[in-house]
């Protein structure tokens, strides 16, 4: 029997996210793709000692608010707001219809997996590079950077 | 970019029609499995909702004429998520060591073929996409390995290449 490594596993499905979301725009499948590789990248990000988005996300909301939320409460917030609960749950519970914003949900779930993926393996990766350039150009990178640089560096990322 | 309203089929089909893409052109094993996997529980639910009943049920009750322990029909919906590797393609946990045992294209073909038993249920074997798969399964896969004629109570031996039969009896 075949034995894969799950780096191996997050990385192909990241790639292959990435393909669907320039070549087919089926932003359904790229937002459940890259939760998938974010769901292995996230424990990865961890194991290296190094601080997972979701992680980032808990420092951030303990800067704004002064409390920090429960890692797994945020990591299942973050997948609220980009859809993917929503393309792999459904109870009897919910509501027959659901509104959603396909395409920046695509772009900011593909962009939460790359950069676990970055920290893990930096950005110079052709699929790597293709996200961050796209949405640099069509996120307006200069505004978001010019917003970035008034952050205090205890709400940046860790280097 | 835009905020619009989908039914629960429309996100189901969107993943289940992207996992046949890459399956039929022989992409990303790992993508149609957790693809596939997850349109089908949406469609679960949705031919649960149609016929309070759906594939899981099915097979549950085969496992129990069979002599199986009864279980749950989450507890069943589980263990052959575990069969077909769903979860392991989305997750990590802390004590595992990240290595995973499995023979993708098997579990590919499985996880687009159950989800396309509740999907059949729902929109039935007309439907554009359920023919133009199953047209397609007919012409590229093992019709006797994966008993596609639909033969009844077939055992798994009795689908297996007679000449691998031969060698494992051999070997044996």
């Amino acid at each position: 029997m075949p034995r894969f490594h799950k780096f191996d596993i997050a990385r192909s499905q990241l790639v292959t996210a990435t393909e669907i979301f320039f070549n087919q725009r089926n932003f359904s499948a790229v937002i459940t793709l890259a939760g998938a590789a974010s769901g292995i990248l996230d424990e990865l990000v961890r194991r290296e000692g190094k601080e997972p988005f979701v992680d980032y996300t808990c420092r951030v909301h303990r800067e704004l608010a002064g409390t920090t939320p429960p890692r797994r409460s945020a990591f299942h917030h973050i997948e609220k707001r980009l859809g993917i609960s929503a393309h792999k749950h459904l109870s009897d519970k919910d509501t027959p219809t659901v509104k959603l914003d396909l395409e920046r949900q695509a772009t900011n779930a593909l962009v939460r997996a790359i950069s676990d993926y970055i920290v893990l393996k930096g950005q110079e990766e052709a699929f790597v590079k293709a996200v961050l350039q796209w949405t640099w150009q069509n996120s307006d990178g200069k505004a978001i950077m010019e917003r970035y640089q008034a952050v205090p560096e205890r709400q940046r990322p860790k280097k | 970019m835009t905020v619009c309203e989908y039914t629960r089929l429309q996100l189901a089909e969107r993943q289940l029609e992207a996992a046949i893409g890459l399956f039929m052109v022989g992409r990303d094993r790992f993508a149609v499995i957790t693809l596939a996997g997850a349109a089908d529980v949406i469609l679960s639910q949705l031919a649960f909702d149609k016929d309070k009943s759906n594939f899981t049920d099915t097979l549950m009750g085969e496992a129990i004429r069979d002599g199986a322990v009864e279980r749950t029909r989450a507890e069943h919906g589980r263990a052959i998520n575990d069969v077909l590797f769903i979860n392991d393609m989305k997750h990590m946990d802390k004590e595992e060591d990240g290595f995973v045992d499995m023979d993708p294209e098997e579990c590919a073909f499985g996880a687009i073929m159950k989800a396309m038993v509740n999907y059949i249920a729902i929109v039935g074997r007309k439907h554009p996409t359920v023919a133009a798969f199953l047209l397609w399964v007919s012409k590229n896969m093992d019709s006797k390995k994966y008993n596609l004629s639909g033969v009844p109570n077939l055992k798994p031996e009795d689908a297996q290449d007679p000449a691998s039969n031969e060698s494992e009896k051999k070997g044996a």
